[in-house]
């Protein structure tokens, strides 16, 4: 018998084939970036070794990646709801500021007690992030204007307002500092150094909604809505409201990650702040793929590269390393997860 | 019986014994995992010849022809076109061996127009051209295959049959010798139909080969030369259609003889037609978005216990009809009485929740979620009461388990309740959405084409059902173009005609001549 092709394309991939191609394009793509480095001239084992000490192999690293994971696991959930139901927040930059705008607020104009402030400034954010994308999510929802475009716009609105306020209304005048808000008068608790507790909190955050809407009627419902809005409608599920809440949602999410990182982490509201933490948060819902837990792990990838990008800095490598290697990472992974699904075919 | 006419090697009569085959299938294997798609399958199939495939939902007709066109590789067995041995690795090269493929749902580009479709992923597609060179070059591929299309219309705003043209037609232009469809008549009217059937007969007659797979039983024998049964991924028997009968094929198809009932007689026990009209229409207008009336003044009443059969050339306002009585749109005048309350806004849910049942002519675009689980999608009607759910729970376990229920009753094999529904064969999803509205259809059941790519076995029991939702006192719509199965069926027949209700009769009232007449709009005063 002539040769015929040995391999065929599974439908539904098992999740230890995805965990044993991620492992490899990872592999591969530090292979790359190691060749990079030593066609730089540097050594990557020298490298490698002092990222590895900077990042997990010292207290203050793994406090650093605790502190880049908190805002990357919300950003990153506020985009994976959405994608969920094939609705795409980009705008996650643009509510985190609206977020920690709001906390700012409350942190800087009030005197309560810490147990009334925290839980405002949650709600205060959480609702200023929702607000942020209500236009573009009511405007997707019965208009049916694209929800990338209109958030994604959104994002440059938000961080030319916190500039606004950081050297305007709200500038320090105390120390001067630029384009930053005097220091907030409370701060989320740390609990071991400089973790504080809103990356429980985020945590908590990733792994309820995960439970959340495998369990609930409203899961189904926007899951449904998400597939095929026709079936929807035929089965009396009204489409447009639940796009709303999904984005409004989605929004709150993105809005409480700038409530834990102004109130928690730089503690002052300043322009920069987010960090492109809602961007990397497409990046990191990407990698989760349909798992809501998968943020986690997600997320920490994600504050290694980040971190690797500092440490890299320190040595005279540009900042532009980051993007690189995290383009470089995602690429790797899209292209493992295509090859997981292909599987050799037992002939008889 | 059957073994006597199964002859696999011999070309059909009006061809020259010796003539050599153009594909040639020698023991072909195809297993999934769990399942044999295909095995020991050996078939021949000449120029000039239209060859017919025959088999229930799930035999393995399908992935046969994927075998065939290079979308799936055999795990045994041998290709053989022109008297050479071959593989296909890739579709592409299935294409350039003259052999192509006309699928169930068109390949289209719905935003394209005729011409641009034709010319995409064509290698002797020019480099640089105009859109009006691409239209000459289509209207001369029309005329030079006696398809008529439309080169510069948009193909989204086109008949399904003009589409089928259009797919033709890119497969034929690309050097096709075989060519090969896939239940090409479900979506055509009869009209269609009979367009493609003499285009068929013209390819034949100019030495191409056509495999045609269908279900329907009068049309392969009106059609084909030759006709194979394949049986759980087996070939039963390749004969002449001339030494076979309908029945042969059916008891050779499903492995026992299954005639379809003529008529189906209420159970003693079943309680009479009632008065009470669960649903009703007053005079009621539906336009649709470019403002064409779709439904003219329509007046109706549904009785427990009864099938109404609407009859009707596709086309003529049965899904505007059907959306009407379901919920699914607001007509621009008139009244729907719903349990005798006139209804304000039309409601989905508050139909479903009054239990109508509705199984709609589209099933993967309307009723399903083809991205999602079984489960998910069985659990569609039921979803917000328990067990699987309630006002702000959803039970993924309990889904499950009510998924694999609903589908032994349906008599439907899954592979688990976990996989995506759009894996499942277009048979196995209607038996699933049928199962599923009958469950919820407790007063109303409106379906529409429920035969549709079922087998004739699938079909019975669908019958079956309706039949059992009758006596158990629903009211049922019936909508089918098959005016076999709306005689069967039905105690009263309504004619849609350009969105007109010609009349309703009783069965006993109704002829077919007279039927047959309204379906073509004329009145009965007109026929008589």
């Amino acid at each position: 018998m002539s040769a015929v092709s040995h391999r065929t394309r599974l439908t539904v991939v098992p999740s230890y084939r995805i965990a044993v191609g991620r492992g490899l394009s990872i592999l591969a793509a530090l292979s790359v970036v190691a060749i990079t480095l030593a066609a730089m001239g540097r050594s990557p084992i020298e490298l490698a070794a002092l990222v590895v000490r900077s990042t997990v192999g010292s207290r203050f690293g793994i406090e650093d990646l605790a502190l880049f994971m908190t805002p990357l696991m919300l950003t990153g959930a506020a985009v994976w709801v959405g994608i969920r139901v094939n609705l795409w927040n980009i705008g996650a930059e643009g509510q985190l500021y609206a977020g920690a705008t709001a906390a700012t607020a409350i942190g800087l104009f009030t005197h309560w007690p810490a147990l009334v402030a925290l839980p405002a400034m949650i709600v205060a954010g959480m609702l200023a992030g929702a607000a942020w994308i209500f236009v573009p999510a009511a405007a997707r929802a019965w208009l049916g204007v694209s929800e990338i475009v209109t958030s994604l716009l959104l994002n440059f609105v938000a961080s030319l307002l916190v500039y606004y306020l950081a050297t305007g209304p709200w500038a320090d005048r105390v120390t001067g500092a630029l384009a930053s808000t005097e220091r907030l008068h409370m701060a989320f608790p740390e609990l071991w150094g400089a973790v504080h507790l809103g990356f429980i909190l985020a945590l908590a955050t990733v792994i309820g909604l995960g439970i959340g809407l495998a369990k609930s009627r409203f899961g189904y419902e926007t899951a449904v809505c998400g597939s095929n809005p026709q079936a929807a409608h035929y089965a009396g599920i009204g489409v447009a409201p639940r796009i709303l809440a999904v984005l409004l949602l989605s929004g709150a999410l993105a809005g409480l990650a700038g409530v834990f990182e102004v109130a928690g982490t730089v503690h002052r509201l300043q322009g920069g702040l987010a960090n492109n933490y809602g961007y990397l948060g497409i990046v990191v819902a990407l990698l989760a793929r349909g798992s809501c837990l998968a943020l986690i792990p997600a997320a920490l990838l994600m504050a290694l590269i980040l971190d690797t990008g500092i440490v890299l800095q320190t040595t005279q490598i540009s900042s532009s390393a980051v993007l690189a290697i995290t383009g470089l990472l995602v690429l790797a992974i899209a292209a493992g997860d295509e090859l997981a699904a292909y599987v050799r075919v037992n002939r008889t | 019986m059957a073994d006597v006419t199964h002859t696999p090697n011999a070309p059909p009569r009006h061809l020259p014994a010796g003539t050599p085959p153009i594909l040639e299938l020698v023991n072909i294997a195809k297993y999934f995992p769990g399942v044999i798609a295909n095995e020991h399958v050996s078939l021949n199939v000449f120029p000039g010849e239209i060859h017919a495939l025959l088999g229930e939902n799930g035999a393995g007709k399908s992935t046969l022809m994927n075998v065939v066109t290079g979308l799936y590789q055999p795990d045994a067995g041998e290709i053989i076109i022109d008297g050479y041995g071959t593989t296909f690795p890739a579709p592409d090269a299935a294409i350039s061996a003259g052999i192509g493929m006309v699928h169930q749902h068109f390949r289209l580009v719905p935003r394209f127009t005729v011409a641009e479709n034709l010319h995409l992923g064509w290698s002797e597609t020019p480099k640089r051209l105009s859109a009006k060179d691409i239209e000459a070059r289509a209207k001369a591929l029309s005329t030079k295959f006696g398809l008529p299309v439309r080169p510069s219309a948009i193909v989204s705003s086109l008949s399904a049959g003009e589409q089928q043209r259009v797919e033709i037609l890119r497969v034929l232009s690309r050097g096709a010798r075989l060519l090969i469809l896939d239940e090409p008549t479900a979506v055509l009217s009869p009209v269609e139909v009979g367009e493609l059937f003499s285009a068929l007969r013209r390819f034949r007659s100019e030495g191409g080969a056509v495999i045609i797979i269908s279900h329907k039983l009068d049309e392969i024998m009106a059609l084909a030369d030759r006709v194979s049964v394949l049986r759980q991924g087996r070939l039963i028997g390749t004969h002449q259609v001339a030494d076979v009968t309908p029945d042969s094929l059916v008891t050779e198809m499903i492995g026992r003889p299954v005639a379809l009932a003529t008529s189906y007689p209420r159970q003693a026990s079943a309680p009479e037609v009632g008065k009470a009209e669960p649903l009703s229409l007053q005079q009621v207008i539906v336009r649709d978005n470019a403002g064409v009336v779709r439904l003219d003044n329509v007046s109706l009443s549904l009785r427990p216990g009864e099938i109404l059969g609407i009859a009707g050339v596709t086309g003529n306002g049965q899904p505007e009809l059907a959306e009407v009585l379901t919920g699914l749109k607001d007509p621009e005048s008139g009244t729907i009485f719903l349990n005798g309350k006139a209804v304000n806004r039309a409601d989905p849910a508050m139909f479903a929740h009054a239990g109508v049942g509705h199984v709609p002519e589209d099933r993967l675009k309307r009723a399903l979620m083809p991205g999602l689980s079984v489960a998910e999608n069985m659990a569609l009607r039921e979803y917000d009461h328990p067990p699987i759910g309630g006002k702000f729970s959803f039970s993924m376990p309990q889904a499950r388990k009510f998924a694999q229920m609903l589908a032994d009753k349906a008599g439907v094999k899954l592979p688990g309740t976990q996989v995506q529904i759009r894996g499942l064969s277009g048979g196995n999803q209607q038996r699933l959405v049928l199962e599923r509205e009958i469950r919820i259809a407790s007063h109303v059941l409106v379906a529409s084409y429920p035969s549709r790519g079922l087998d004739i076995g699938a079909i019975s029991a669908m019958r079956d059902m309706l039949a059992r939702a009758r006596d158990a006192g629903v009211a049922v719509v019936l909508m089918s173009e098959d005016l076999d199965e709306i005689f069967a069926l039905s105690d009263r027949i309504a004619v849609l005609y350009a969105g007109r209700l010609m009349g309703i009769m009783a069965r006993a009232d109704a002829g077919r001549d007279s039927i047959g007449a309204l379906m073509s709009g004329r009145s009965l005063s007109e026929a008589a």
